[in-house]
């Protein structure tokens, strides 16, 4: 695994530029450690300053450093878009493995759970659950009920994998040797599965911090912890385009680009060792 | 004579399907009787579609829907127990699969799962029913490889990298690395040219020879049943209709479709056109009356028409399931 990892990094541009700046993203939320301030605290700082050596980001018009502030945002942001595609993602490798696996009645349950899944429209809802929820609302709770609506599509590829395996000599010879369904799952078609998953899981992440991106902005989540989007939020609110305070914005959207190029290339760039084939083909002196 | 490691009577096997009300039933193997002796080697020859992976999936118990088991037994006698092997249930049917039964799956080149080090393949399928620690398992599995003329390094190696032949060869590994005193082969070497097919099969004897295990050996290659198999039985549209020893059937066959059979083989210095036989294998959903075989038979009577033939046992144990079986010498004057 370091090792593929090390010949991805050495052969494969886009790996390489993807992981660059994922990691640059990383560092700078791991600075969020040490902040001098609090995430809300306000006006400790003078307000409205463009970016200089003192504020490398300017400050906000509420009187917060923009760069410790943002490092927060992204730190949540990032662990945020984590939660959810690993979340959604043990639901889609549950349900997809055994609904291919086992077929019949049980397989045509799960679909149909999934494609109610699939077809329901996510924004309307989440926003429904925003105005039910209200104070309640917590960034672990949008987790969660983000990872209950995203792992549709995913349950659906990984499920034609899974019925395309279901028939594989080797699966029949497990099944003939003894292995019951849950070693078989686990020991014979996940490790097929898995490099698919990886791939999605960036598409998850993306996806992910794009919608919660969308509600904040909106403030359709709880406006008290600072994301990318609580930090676009709050900078509509006070206007931060029409008084000329550009940064408030430019920052936060310059730090989400580079996230989802990132995830991207990194999606991409996983093709490269979806394939065993591929994969030692780089190890071949 | 000693007790049959596997005792066949009367099975009957049908894929029923019943699809938008239409009822389909087809007879894939029906009353079929076999006895397979300690440390022999039985082939099973058949066109496709004469019910020769049904018999054996039947033998294995490894039946899906729509196949049912409508009647007979299958008892196999492994070191003095016996077991019928549609009467056990799950795990007494795990515990006996692998340490004494094994079966090499048809496309058994595909055995291996591709993104898995053979040495996982090994553990998954065979660890659980050699009950000894981990360690002491692959040096079990090692020794074994050497025994196919493996290196121990295809252990760390994926199933890619390895040839055709070598790959069919640690599946044979695989099937037999428990000593299993009965091993179902489905075709295991259909795939490969005839010089690996050789060292393949030289060496399913070898193995077969130091185990001294049975093996119940199916393909559709009469030549490779004329190198391997001690005795022969012939399948024609899900029934045995002959059966004797290999070298008896090749020399002397006495049912009019084993005749043909044998008779269609290439000999050297053969100057005549070879016939075809006229027909098709019938359809098995809606099998003749009689003998499956009389609308091709060339021998065929009113009585064959109307009556099954049963599988008639002569004195040397040669058994041949026909009302007009040929002679000797008229079997030697048509091949």
């Amino acid at each position: 695994m370091g090792r593929t990892l090390l010949d991805l990094l050495r052969f494969n541009r886009q790996f390489a530029s993807g992981a660059a700046l994922l990691l640059i993203v990383a560092a700078y939320a791991c600075l969020s450690f040490f902040s001098p301030y609090a995430p809300n605290d306000t006006y400790v700082a003078p307000p409205d300053v463009p970016p200089d050596w003192t504020y490398l980001m300017g400050t906000t018009s509420r009187g917060q450093d923009l760069f410790w502030l943002l490092s927060f945002a992204i730190r949540n942001t990032l662990a945020f878009g984590l939660a959810v595609a690993v979340l959604s993602r043990l639901l889609a490798l549950a349900i997809g493995l055994v609904a291919g696996y086992s077929g019949g009645l049980l397989d045509r349950a799960l679909m149909s759970l999934n494609d109610t899944f699939i077809v329901i429209p996510l924004f309307p809802i989440l926003v429904l659950f925003y105005f039910v929820m209200r104070d309640r609302m917590s960034w672990g709770l949008l987790a969660l009920m983000m990872a209950c609506l995203g792992w549709a599509y995913d349950a659906r590829l990984i499920r034609s994998v899974a019925m395309s395996l279901r028939h594989r000599e080797f699966t029949e010879t497990g099944i003939f040797s003894g292995m019951s369904m849950r070693q078989i799952l686990v020991e014979e078609h996940l490790p097929y599965v898995l490099p698919i998953v990886f791939s999605t899981t960036m598409n998850n992440i993306n996806w992910s911090i794009g919608l919660e991106v969308t509600l904040s902005v909106l403030g359709f989540t709880d406006i008290n912890t600072p994301t990318i989007g609580v930090l676009l939020y709050w900078a509509n609110q006070h206007t931060a385009l029409v008084s000329g305070i550009w940064w408030w914005i430019f920052f936060p959207v310059l730090l989400v680009v580079m996230t989802f190029i990132g995830l991207f290339l990194l999606a991409v760039s996983m093709n490269e060792y979806i394939d065993p084939r591929s994969r030692l083909g780089r190890r071949a002196p | 004579m000693t007790s049959p490691v596997l005792a066949v009577s009367d099975l009957r096997a049908y894929y029923r399907t019943s699809a938008f009300g239409v009822q389909r039933e087809v007879r894939a193997v029906d009353d079929v009787s076999l006895a397979i002796q300690p440390g022999e080697i039985y082939g099973l020859a058949g066109e496709s579609s004469s019910g020769k992976t049904t018999l054996i999936k039947t033998i294995a118990n490894a039946i899906q829907p729509p196949l049912q088991v409508l009647a007979g037994s299958v008892l196999f006698d492994f070191a003095g127990q016996r077991f019928d092997i549609h009467a056990l249930r799950p795990r007494e049917l795990a515990a006996i699969r692998w340490k004494h039964l094994s079966y090499i799956m048809q496309g058994s080149m595909n055995v291996l799962n591709p993104v898995r080090r053979v040495r996982q393949t090994f553990v998954d399928f065979a660890f659980r029913h050699i009950g000894r620690p981990l360690p002491e398992f692959l040096d079990v599995v090692r020794q074994h490889l050497q025994r196919l003329h493996l290196e121990p390094q295809v252990l760390e190696a994926y199933p890619h990298q390895l040839s055709g032949g070598m790959r069919q060869r640690v599946t044979i590994a695989l099937a037999t690395v428990c000593r299993p005193q009965f091993i179902i082969a489905d075709e295991p070497t259909t795939a490969l040219d005839v010089v690996v097919q050789k060292g393949v099969l030289g060496m399913i004897h070898e193995v077969q020879r130091a185990l001294g295990s049975s093996i119940l050996f199916v393909t559709h290659d009469m030549a490779v049943h004329a190198n391997l198999s001690d005795r022969l039985g012939i399948m024609y549209a899900g029934r045995i209709v002959e059966e004797g020893r290999t070298a008896d059937v090749f020399r002397a066959p006495r049912h009019p479709y084993t005749t043909h059979l044998i008779g269609s083989l290439p000999h050297l210095g053969d100057a005549a056109p070879k016939q075809g036989l006229p027909g098709a294998p019938p359809n098995l959903a809606d099998p003749p009356p009689g003998c499956r075989f009389h609308p091709r038979c060339p021998r065929a009577s009113d009585l064959c028409r109307r009556d099954v033939p049963a599988l008639e046992t002569d004195a040397s144990g040669h058994r041949v399931a026909c009302f007009h079986p040929a002679t000797e010498s008229v079997a030697e004057s048509i091949s």
